[in-house]
């Protein structure tokens, strides 16, 4: 066949452009590397969750549990509590070995230092349960506790807090601290960073739930399989009981832990496929300089006969080495990366590695690199063999026209699209958005060779000024080609487009949050847990009786049925709870009574409610009541959309907690909040909230996702500067004689060096321009159909955004370091002398 | 002839030669080392006399494009002095041999003497750009006139011919009023009507304007237009002539008796 001598070619042109392919593939590699990383961590999550999981049933064959009436919709949480009476019917039954009742709740560690030890509601759980004996713990230290003010800790916990066998441990539960003796350890393996507190099952159920209940009641089998013994078990449980096999327990963990994991490698893989079309920029921008430096070289293969088919699969080829090398390089980075997300979510151990990672890597290294490639490898193929005797050959170029209808017509339909997911009450509107700002991104880099003219202009004004010859050089440089220009801007664009979108409604939250904290924040203080727990009633009594407090009251809130569909509601002390948060009535009022009900405007609309309604409700407990609307309140943040009377709520929970106390006080001075702040000494895990902490605590929040957020897209800014870097260095290989020129005349290597880095800051900024454009644009639209989820005030971080131009120019100056390098070492009598 | 080399390698020698615009003193260029080692040029004593034309010529390899590399600060030398004016080359850095070559050397390329971006008349003031220096009207408005550029001024290189571009090239190099001028094949790419023009333009900037012009070429008919021709071989100055005519100097070619003379 003739493609061996063409696939020598490629290969010699492989190595002839080294540095250049190079450039290439590492846009491939951080891109496929992101892909990767995410694959290998979250099938490594994914293998040690089923791996505890199997751990934790490997004994159970049956499980026994309440049934839950009113599912929250979120697996994890818990099931109403199971009375005690049930593990003597369930011994009776033939074939049952050893049952267990099993306590859990919330119990944290406080270490020697007074801390506590964990992370609280957003870390890894802090499990407080009765020792059994059998499951996951196996003791190595002391013994069990027998008593109450008895405990055994899991070793890791009780080394990173300080403690040994034999220490007093104070430990925090939802009734307040608990001052009890460590008396033994015991080893439960890697539960990435769960804390264990293990009390005898009496105690447990005093602290953790209720006394005379269990969570759950496990059993092994003496012999019938885990169905047979699961329907005998059956016959003998109480109505609102359920018996289940040990390997549908298990599969409901796992199932509930890869749903979250999955929508979290969905989620990763967003950000991995937002690098990707960035590096799709840099690759096509490469093979399109590749190609037009080497269009006298394609004309002469072309004249000794190559066939256009033969030149295409020449490009192509160079092409799919690109991607495959890239692929393989991204896939050993993301491994890498893996291996960095692991330990920094505190975890240990190998990775685990399956096929699905390493075909998605080539899958998409090698088809991104070819796709990019492909209109550059086309443009090839176009070349005229006469252009191999010309002097000054230039390829063929599509109008301008053509280019402009297309990229208005998809930024218009991309808009359009946007639209209809945030404004047109889609069912998946992240479909229509995505594909929506895709387009847009495609618009507008096709526009950009239009817009980059007198943009350049403006944007080069200054460096032609403050640098004279080297910058209108500079300047000149950048319009030269217009369309290289722009493709290297416009994958700059899209990171700083997204960033930009991300801090616009970042930005918009903090100033709603605000803006809701002054409008509807009208008490004091608020009293709020850190940990998973919640507050014991006590403690309101106790915040009443501080001094300079006014008055206090409970919050809670719970989950019930209306009319088939799961809502939550809040219950509490309704005349506190509605003058802390100065809710606004527009009809009846908050006076409740025993089953009364109030509701907000928009779900009285929703439900046409109005004031004297009935309304069947269905509480976890299993029992409905019917309840009335006595009022109808404005829209508030704080309460939500349904409140109901804390004895109503009081009477259908096994296990209240309060969610929040409500503090109003004579005088909300420093002296005040030490006098609440003394009262809650013995709790680490609560914190006392005044408006500014409320509103810097709402600050912190959106910074975090802010900052998360802008992390994940900071790779694609870093493909885009690769990009930067890539065109300038092959500009300045393609004005090799030029430049030798400048310096044959006398333009200084300090000049030189000058008008490089004003290019390629001019490039940057120009990037970032329309980034920053397009992203207020997003983040505006998004901030507008989020308005009526309570992101009501529209703020654009103006200082923000004025750094991120400034970033953009110093991406120009590194990116500029090397070909800048490069062009000042350039032989001068080389770079003049002719062929 | 002879006796006339011997004057200009021995006025070159004499401290504070005033009426010489360039000196090389014992000048030598050795490429490589071992068995790959070159002598380009092999101590050779040169001086250019001020407000003259000189042709350097020689046949292919000789090292007279070395040799105007290195008296143009181009290229480093390995052993021996070149002097500018009085300004001794081989001890400046970078920086200075840069600047020197701004402000006191011109230099006409035999191709791609043009930035594309600029306009003819940005090329023609862009080593005085460059230095932030302002050009003299009335000089830069001769220079122009004399070149015969004035209709094409705001056009770019790729919109002018190779023998406009090269009028351009002559133009830059003497807008700048420099010390010296070297030109290294400046009509290598031109046919010979356009070449003839370049040509007598040299000539006539020289005789009418003072100034001092080298010029690299293989080509006995453009050296014709010089005052006084250069002959190099084997890198050493084997001969001079004074007042040449094309028929002299590829008389005078003849006796090298070396192959591919003429051809680059």
């Amino acid at each position: 066949m003739t493609s061996v001598p063409m696939a020598r070619v490629t290969l010699r042109n492989l190595s002839a452009h080294k540095i250049r392919l190079v450039l290439t593939a590492v846009a491939v590699i951080l891109g496929v590397a992101f892909v990767a990383g995410t694959l290998v961590f979250t099938d490594t999550m994914n293998k040690k969750f089923d791996d505890l999981f199997n751990r934790i049933g490997k004994n159970v064959a049956v499980d026994v549990r309440a049934v839950k009436v009113v599912d929250s919709g979120d697996p994890g949480s818990a099931r109403p509590p199971l009375p005690q009476s049930v593990l003597a019917k369930v011994r009776t039954v033939p074939g049952v070995k050893d049952p267990v009742g099993t306590v859990d709740g919330y119990a944290a560690l406080v270490g020697k230092d007074g801390k506590i030890v964990g992370k609280g509601q957003n870390g890894p759980p802090q499990l407080g349960t009765n020792w059994t004996g059998d499951g996951i713990a196996r003791m190595v230290a002391g013994r069990a506790p027998a008593a109450a003010g008895e405990v055994v800790l899991d070793k890791e916990s009780a080394s990173k807090a300080g403690y040994a066998v034999g220490d007093p441990v104070t430990v925090l539960v939802k009734a307040g601290p608990q001052k009890v003796t460590l008396v033994g350890t015991a080893d439960i393996g890697d539960m990435m960073g769960t804390t264990l507190v293990a009390f005898d099952t009496p105690t447990a159920q005093r602290l953790l739930m209720k006394p005379g209940y269990f969570s759950e009641i496990r059993m092994g089998t003496t012999g019938p399989d885990e169905a047979a013994l699961r329907d005998r078990v059956a016959k003998v449980l109480p109505s609102g009981t359920e018996a289940v096999t040990g390997a549908k327990l298990r599969d409901e963990n796992k199932s509930s832990v890869a749903s979250f994991l999955g929508f979290f490698r969905t989620f990763l893989l967003v950000f991995a496929l937002i690098s990707i079309f960035v590096g799709a920029f840099i690759i096509f921008n490469t093979f399109s300089m590749l190609v037009a430096q080497r269009t006298r070289e394609l004309a002469l293969l072309r004249a000794i006969g190559a066939a256009r088919s033969q030149v295409t699969r020449a490009v192509i080829g160079e092409a799919v080495a690109v991607g495959f090398v890239g692929s393989t390089l991204g896939l050993a980075a993301g491994a890498g990366l893996a291996e960095l997300l692991q330990s920094t979510t505190g975890g240990g151990g190998a990775l685990t590695f399956t096929a699905t990672p390493v075909i998605w890597s080539y899958v998409v290294g090698i088809v991104v690199t070819v796709v990019s490639a492909y209109f550059p490898a086309r443009r090839a193929a176009k070349v005229p063999p006469v252009a191999a005797m010309r002097d000054d050959v230039a390829l063929p170029q599509r109008s301008m026209r053509i280019r402009m209808a297309l990229g208005s017509l998809l930024t218009l339909a991309g808009a359009g699209l946007m639209g209809l997911g945030l404004f047109g009450h889609v069912s998946n509107p992240a479909v229509p958005v995505g594909a929506g700002a895709f387009a847009v991104f495609l618009g507008v880099a096709l526009l950009a060779p239009v817009i980059s003219r007198p943009a350049v202009q403006v944007l080069g004004w200054p460096f032609a000024r403050l640098l004279r010859t080297p910058g209108r050089l500079a300047r000149q440089n950048a319009l030269r080609n217009p369309r290289r220009t722009a493709a290297t801007a416009s994958a700059l664009m899209i990171g700083l487009a997204l960033i930009t979108a991300v801090n616009v409604l970042g930005s918009s939250m903090r100033s709603s949050v605000e803006s809701q904290v002054d409008k509807q924040f009208g008490a004091d203080y608020v009293i709020e847990p850190t940990g998973a727990g919640g507050l014991s009633s006590d403690l309101v009594a106790k915040v009443r009786a501080t001094g300079g407090v006014t008055d206090a009251g409970a919050m809670y809130s719970g989950d019930a049925k209306v009319s088939g569909k799961r809502v939550r509601y809040a219950a509490g002390d309704t005349p506190q709870m509605l003058s802390g948060t100065r809710a606004k009535f527009v009809s009846g009022s908050g006076t409740l009574g025993r089953d009364g009900m109030l509701v907000d405007e928009d779900t009285a609309k929703k439900n046409s409610l109005s004031v004297g309604s009935s309304v069947p409700v269905l509480f976890p407990d299993g029992r409905t009541e019917t309840l009335r609307v006595s009022g109808v309140y404005a829209k508030n943040e704080f309460l939500g959309s349904r409140i109901l009377s804390q004895s109503a709520y009081l009477a259908h929970t096994a296990d209240p907690s309060v969610e929040v106390i409500i503090v109003t006080a004579h005088k909300a001075d420093a002296a005040t909040k030490h006098a609440l702040e003394q009262t809650l000494s013995a709790r680490p895990d609560v914190k006392v909230q005044d408006q500014a902490g409320l509103k810097a605590d709402a600050r912190k929040q959106v910074d975090g996702f802010v900052t998360f957020l802008t992390v994940l897209l900071v790779m694609s800014v870093i493909i885009a500067a690769v990009g930067v870097i890539n065109t300038l260095a092959l500009s300045v290989i393609e004005r090799t004689r030029e430049i030798g020129l400048l310096r044959a005349i006398g333009i200084s290597r300090r000049q030189l060096r000058r008008m490089i880095r004003a290019e390629s800051v001019v490039i940057a900024v120009f990037g970032a321009v329309l980034g920053i454009g397009i992203g207020v644009a997003f983040g505006a639209a998004l901030q507008h159909a989020l308005r009526k989820e309570g992101l009501n005030v529209l703020s654009v971080p103006v200082g923000t955004l004025v750094t991120y131009l400034v970033v953009a120019a110093v991406i120009g100056v590194l990116a500029a370091l090397w070909p800048a390098w490069r062009a000042g070492r350039m032989d001068v009598l080389k770079a003049i002398s002719t062929d | 002839m002879t006796d006339s080399a011997r004057s200009t390698s021995d006025a070159a020698t004499a401290p504070g030669a005033g009426d010489f615009a360039a000196r090389g003193h014992r000048i030598s260029k050795v490429y490589g080392s071992g068995d790959a080692r070159v002598i380009a040029l092999d101590g050779v004593t040169v001086g250019i006399p001020r407000g003259r034309f000189t042709a350097v010529m020689g046949p292919s390899g000789s090292g007279k494009s070395t040799l105007m590399h290195c008296m143009a600060g181009l290229d480093a030398v390995s052993e021996g002095e070149v002097f500018i004016g009085d300004t001794e080359l081989t001890s400046l850095r970078d920086k200075q041999l840069t600047r020197l070559r701004r402000d006191k050397i011109g230099f006409i390329f035999q191709a791609f003497n043009l930035v594309p971006t600029l306009t003819a008349l940005e090329n023609i003031t862009l080593p005085m750009d460059i230095a932030g220096r302002r050009p003299d009207p009335a000089w830069l408005d001769r220079v122009i006139d004399t070149v015969g550029l004035r209709p094409r001024l705001k056009h770019r290189p790729s919109e002018l011919s190779g023998g406009q571009q090269q009028r351009v090239a002559c133009a830059r190099a003497l807008a700048s009023r420099p010390e010296i001028i070297f030109a290294d094949e400046p009509t290598g790419n031109l046919d010979s009507r356009s070449g003839a023009e370049v040509l007598s333009f040299l000539r006539d900037s020289v005789r009418e304007m003072g100034q001092t012009i080298v010029m690299v070429t293989h080509d006995p008919s453009a050296a014709a237009y010089a005052d006084q021709v250069l002959f190099l071989t084997d890198g050493q100055i084997v001969d001079t002539m004074q007042q040449p005519t094309a028929e002299r100097v590829l008389e005078r070619m003849k006796g090298f008796e070396l192959p591919g003379v003429g051809a680059r």
